[in-house]
């Protein structure tokens, strides 16, 4: 069928170009080649994504899920995994994000990494990005699914440390990959250990198996709670939420467009797509669903507080994106499935553009992060500022932009689902948005110009302005498709995903409500939205000592803030040192060298004297192995016949 | 009765029994007839590999009930095939830069096929004892083939010698058992299994059947020969031996044992199960004091043959379809182990020891590589096909309750890393000066084909797996 | 006892005696003409046997073919190069050993299955024709094969007699 090698080309092309930059990129010398590659790969992934998504408008909703199976790929005992593709509308909105925003980020990358020595190895791993997530998010199964999700992390390590040679904070980029992998991998062994519980419990990992079969387990069911709580543990370590959140902020070492490409717009929503794919197991778990909701609306808020006073340019972004995916876990924890996919579509955008703004503005000032070393760039910057500005207005949500559709959908969804603490943490968060963005806003753009020595920043070249504009206009716009029905809207996105999400509301009861009090909640939102932006405005568009002074006042908690709540410090403490003395001494120092290795010489030396005993048998003299010979068969027949 | 049909049921045998007529008399007519004969025999052997992988028949019967064809039959004849032509692809230099007769080489190969698709087709004892001296005889010849050669007229001599006395026993079992059902169909013979279970003759003759088997694979207390054997023979043809004729052998002794071995001959089970485990301890044991690697690698096929025979002590479709897996994974990886060695050994057959191998990283990587790259396979490190290859014998074993078989098995596999990795290291972490070794295109063709193909079947091993479940 | 059963035990008196000069001559020559003997023992047991084909088959090929053979290598071997005819008996012990098992066991299998085989000869008049047409008909394929192993034969025989290029 067409289909199947539609999706084949869409999902191999990536690996292709892979391929050609990876083997060939070091001998092809022209930049324009390799990121014409790199790009168009990803270009023609986009355009078969949306050839796959007209041709499912174009069929009725019963018959919307095609399951592509390319070819058996593991075959042991019960378990039998094929490499199959599942395309629904879940899957086709999560392929159309990546390759489309992905898309645009390689282009900008061209622009962005000219002149890198390595510029060939990173498109190479951009593009097996691509093909990793691309796995992720189409898999049919569980087993290929967790291909893809170690492969993005694999790429995630390498991008982050793909400039290996430079420093990071107090250590090298290499250490900031290695903390993303290793706290990754935390979370890595909760998707294994749910892959085992479900394939004991429902003898598969195809999701047309499991999930159907799990929709007759009564709601509460005790292995449902394992289940979904070791996948959310899966899920806190790739969507940087608590308690796993803490290599996202460090992930920032790498290129910008990764930190746009992976830590802000895909990848990192992994976690977000999983949960939502396994819908119907967390609809039966309410003690996960809770957890899960507590965790988002908390990481929500405390990853927006410590947005509130970092100059880092990225890692203003980057705390950022830890909250908003915060808001994301909150829609799945309360049951709004769709609301939080819809937000992870316009986070994709606005949060893309954000980076990449940021990515303009550094590569415009050589390489500096400080945002209290800037100001006044709107001039210099032109495009970037403005493109930035809609960045933050639509994150910030003020309507009618993108940002304030999604978000107000999942608080209406906290709201009215009766998880009012909830709400309030998620409309505190709201008005904290607002003010870090506009903070971080001013400080780049407005006012006047801090830095020192001789800088002459002007604006990006085409091929990084366009996929700054391109995404604007997306930011602007991408809410259009969501607009709730109280507004007079249709909420598109809503009725299209239904089908996928169709059976975990039933399990949940859920219905959808509408009534006066939606309007109250929007204004109100709308409301903090703009006071955080008025603030924001007034204590940092020009030069003022408000927000020192306040500084002073609340002392203490400015130096928890800053200083991200110590969590890092916590971890060192309770955790690495712990752990790091505990292998040293006792695992290498005393069981390692004395127990394992004393064993394991002394029976390689047994092993090595056994063998060269029993060599002086072998004489060489025909007869003397004849000899052995007939008594070897005498022995056998003597046995046989004896028995 | 016979009929062009019969012929046309056995392509494979066909093809390559016809090449190797003609590439003799190419052989002796023309005096350069050389190249045509190389690249007619390396086409036939290909196309009846092909045959075999892509047009995998209908199972039944040919020649009045003598052969079997289609199915197991055909894969077998697939296997085989690619054997011998991987084989001729790595011999053609060496051979020819070590005697001037090549042609006669190609039609020992061909026939050796030949004789190994009638064994792993066989319906009839006559046809499979035929089939078997038929390959003997080729390996006979071949080993001793470089006729200069002191040590390889020692490895063909003893190997005649000790082979025919092992025919003799194969021979006498045949008898026997004949003599017990009063026919030599292969059929017939199993299914008297049940009513004959307690008889002398017949559990003689099966013994005896048996033992003729076992010193084909080379398992422990009958591998005596081949540690002398496989030094003194040249590469190529060691590698060769060691790999079609022993998936040979396996064929035959699956076709013969496994249909019936878990239900009714209960004592001749444990007998091959206690085999197993000592051909796998005393190979790796014996493999770990060589300084030789013709000779470390003989004492690995030991090994494998004990593995192999775990799967057939499984008896089960799991056992059985993970001897076929393990027998092609085999194939490729030893004859790319000897191919390497072939490539790197000095035209009087010396630069075979471990000591020439260190630093070969730096003098010659790509070989260097590849040759890592089967000895990892060889351990049985996953993704090679190694892995999955032992992973479905033994897995076989412990679901016909032979845990124990199992668990010697990694035991001693785990024996097995040391030599094998020991030679990595030499390779890669030590110094070393070395000629660098002419490039042979042909050569490294196949062995490039071969890695790709253990990398491919440990990706992959489903397409083989799957294939084969249908034989049982 | 009847003349068959004289005639019997004077084959089998024949072919077991000569094998006992086989292994115990120490003259090389010697021990080939008493396998003569012994083969042509054998030969008669299968005319007993109503084994037609067989017996001359023995004949032909053991006698006249391998025997043959075996004495022009030992004459030959003797003129080029003044060799020991004689031969000694090495590995007394291990064969001793050997010799016992197995006879022990043959003994035993002869034992245990005495009473199931019965005394009289299927009675098949000529046994040649039928083995001709088998051969051609339904044994065509094994047939074949024989020739092709002897061509393998052939050619090996072939290549170690060659003149060293």
């Amino acid at each position: 069928m067409m289909t199947t090698q539609l999706v084949a080309m869409a999902v191999f092309l990536p690996l292709a170009g892979f391929l050609i930059n990876g083997l060939a990129g070091r001998k092809l010398k022209s930049e324009l080649l390799i990121g014409a590659i790199g790009s168009g790969t990803i270009g023609l992934s986009f355009v078969i994504a949306l050839i796959l998504f007209t041709g499912m408008l174009g069929t009725p909703v019963a018959d919307r899920t095609t399951i592509v199976t390319l070819f058996p790929w593991i075959e042991a005992g019960a378990l039998s995994t094929s490499f199959a593709y599942q395309i629904d509308q879940l899957s086709i909105l999560m392929m159309l994000i990546v390759t489309g925003v992905g898309f645009l980020i390689h282009i900008y990358s061209i622009g962005y990494m000219h002149g890198d020595p390595s510029f060939w190895r990173f498109f190479a791993y951009l593009n097996l990005f691509i093909f990793a997530m691309l796995n992720l998010i189409l898999a049919d199964n569980f087993l290929l699914m967790f291909l893809g999700w170690e492969g993005v992390g694999l790429c995630s390590y390498l991008l982050i440390g793909f400039w290996y040679d430079r420093r990071f904070e107090k250590g090298s980029t290499g250490d900031a990959a290695k903390k993303a992998f290793i706290v990754n991998r935390i979370g890595d062994v909760g998707f294994l250990i749910a892959m085992f519980l479900i394939f004991t419990t429902f003898g598969s990992l195809d999701f047309v198996s499991v999930f159907p079969q799990a929709a007759a387990f009564p709601v509460g069911h005790e292995v449902m709670t394992w289940i979904t709580l070791a996948l959310f543990l899966g899920a806190t370590g790739k969507s940087a939420q608590i308690p796993l959140f803490v290599w996202l902020p460090d992930a920032m070492a790498g290129p910008t467009p990764v930190s746009a490409l992976i830590h802000a717009a895909t990848m990192v929503t992994a976690g977000v797509y999983m949960v939502a794919r396994c819908s119907i197991l967390f609809a039966l778990a309410p003690t996960t669903m809770m957890i899960v909701a507590v965790i988002g609306a908390a990481t929500a808020l405390m990853a927006a507080t410590v947005g509130l006073v970092q100059n880092d340019i990225k890692k203003v972004l980057a705390y950022s994106t830890v909250s908003q995916l915060g808001y994301m876990f909150l829609a799945l924890g309360v049951g709004a499935f769709a609301a939080g996919l819809f937000h992870v579509m316009t986070h994709a955008f606005f949060k893309a553009l954000l980076f990449l703004g940021a990515g303009s503005v550094i590569h415009a000032m050589h390489e500096e992060q400080d945002i209290q070393k800037m100001g006044g760039l709107k001039s210099a910057l032109p495009v970037t500022g403005r493109t930035f500005l809609i960045g933050a207005i639509a994150i910030a949500g003020i309507p009618p932009l993108s940002g304030f559709f999604s978000k107000d959908e999942i608080l209406w969804k906290t709201f009215s689902g009766g998880y009012w603490p909830l709400w309030i943490i998620g409309f505190v968060g709201a008005g904290l948005t607002a003010f870090y963005m506009f903070r971080l806003y001013a400080l780049t753009f407005e006012g006047t110009k801090r830095w020192e020595g001789e800088k002459h920043p002007h604006e990006s070249p085409l091929t990084m302005t366009i996929p700054l504009i391109v995404l604007a206009v997306l930011s602007v716009v991408g809410g259009l498709i969501g607009i709730p029905e109280s507004l007079g809207g249709g909420n598109t996105i809503e009725h299209f995903l239904a089908p996928v999400f169709g059976p975990a509301e039933l399990a949940m009861r859920l219905h959808a409500t509408h009534g006066g009090i939606e309007y109250l909640l929007m204004i109100s939102s709308v409301l903090m939205a703009a006071a955080g932006i008025t603030l924001a405005w007034k204590w940092y568009r020009t030069a003022s000592n408000q927000p020192v002074r306040f500084a002073e006042r609340f002392a203490g908690l400015y130096r928890v803030l800053l200083n991200k709540w110590f969590v890092d410090e916590m971890y060192e403490t309770a955790v690495i040192r712990p752990t790091v003395r505990g292998s040293e001494k006792l695992l290498w120092k005393g069981i390692d060298v004395h127990v394992i290795d004393w064993t394991v010489n002394r029976l390689g030396t047994f092993a090595q004297w056994v063998s060269r005993t029993v060599r002086v048998v072998q004489t060489g003299v025909t007869q003397n192995y004849a000899f052995v010979f007939v008594a070897g068969v005498l022995l056998i027949i003597g046995w046989i016949l004896s028995a | 009765m016979t009929g062009v049909e019969d012929l046309l049921q056995t392509t494979p045998l066909l093809i390559v029994s016809i090449s190797g007529l003609v590439v003799l008399v190419i052989d002796s007519i023309f005096r350069n007839g050389e190249r045509l004969a190389f690249w007619l025999a390396a086409t036939s052997l290909l196309a009846s590999g092909l045959h075999g992988l892509y047009g995998i028949g209908e199972t039944g019967t040919a020649f009045s009930g003598m052969l079997t064809t289609g199915g197991y039959a055909d894969f077998c004849a697939a296997l085989f095939s690619l054997a011998g032509f991987l084989t001729l692809l790595l011999s053609r230099d060496y051979i020819g830069s070590r005697t001037t007769d090549r042609g006669e080489y190609y039609v020992l190969i061909l026939f050796a096929v030949a004789g190994m698709i009638l064994m792993a087709s066989a319906a009839d004892l006559v046809v499979l004892f035929l089939g078997l001296e038929m390959m003997s005889l080729c390996f006979y010849v071949l080993a001793g083939f470089t006729r200069t050669s002191f040590a390889g007229n020692e490895a063909s001599l003893k190997y005649f010698l000790l082979g025919a006395f092992a025919t003799g026993f194969l021979l006498y079992g045949i008898a026997f058992l004949y003599g017990a059902v009063g026919s030599t169909n292969i059929d017939l013979i199993l299914s008297s299994a049940s009513h004959l279970r307690d008889q002398t003759f017949f559990l003689i003759g099966l013994s005896l059947l048996l033992i003729g088997f076992l010193f084909k694979v080379a398992a422990v207390p009958f591998h005596m020969w081949v540690p002398d054997v496989y030094e003194g023979a040249p590469t190529t043809v060691t590698g060769f031996m060691s790999t079609g004729g022993k998936a040979a052998a396996f064929s035959a002794l699956l076709l013969v044992f496994a249909p019936r071995l878990a239900s009714q001959i209960g004592p001749v089970r444990e007998v091959i199960a206690v085999i197993a485990a000592v051909t796998m301890i005393g190979g790796n044991i014996l493999a770990l004091s060589q300084e030789n690697i013709k000779r470390m690698l003989a004492y690995s096929s030991v090994a494998h043959a004990g593995y192999l025979l775990t799967g057939v002590v499984a008896a089960n479709g799991s056992g059985s379809t993970g001897i076929l897996f393990y027998l092609a994974a085999y194939t490729l990886m030893n004859c790319g182990a000897f191919g390497v060695v072939a490539l790197l050994e000095s035209r009087e057959g010396g630069r075979t020891s471990f000591q020439d191998y260190s630093g070969l990283s730096k003098s010659s990587p790509v070989l260097a590589g590849l040759m890592a790259l089967f000895m990892f396979s060889l351990t049985g490190i996953p993704p090679f096909a190694g892995f999955f290859a032992k992973y479905a014998v033994f897995s076989g074993a412990v679901a016909a309750g032979y845990t124990w078989l199992a668990i010697i098995g990694v035991l001693a596999s785990l024996i097995s890393v040391y030599y094998y990795l020991r030679l990595v290291v030499l390779m890669y972490f030590s110094e070393g000066e070395h000629p660098v070794p002419a490039p042979v295109p042909l050569a490294y063709a196949a062995l490039l084909a071969a890695a790709g193909a253990v990398l491919f079947l440990g990706l992959f091993p489903s397409t083989i797996l799957d294939l084969t479940a249908t034989f049982f | 006892m009847d003349l068959f059963d004289i005639v019997f035990y004077c084959f089998a008196l024949i072919a077991v005696g000569s094998a006992v000069v086989v292994v115990f001559s120490r003259n090389i020559m010697y021990a080939a003409f008493a396998l003569l003997f012994a083969f042509f023992g054998i030969a008669g047991l299968y005319v007993l046997l109503q084994a037609d084909f067989l017996a001359v088959t023995q004949i032909l090929i053991y006698i006249g073919g391998i025997l043959v053979l075996m004495l022009f290598g030992v004459m030959l071997t003797n003129r080029v190069v003044d060799v020991d005819i004689k031969t000694g008996t090495l590995q007394i012990v291990p064969a001793a050993i050997l010799a016992a098992v197995v006879g022990g066991s043959l003994s035993g299998v002869f034992y245990s299955t005495w009473s199931t085989v019965s005394g009289t000869p299927s009675d098949v008049a000529t046994t040649t024709p039928a083995i001709g047409e088998m051969l051609m008909t339904s044994y065509i394929l094994p047939f074949e094969i024989a020739s092709i192993i002897l061509l393998v034969a052939l050619i090996g025989a072939a290549m170690i007699a060659r003149r060293k290029t």
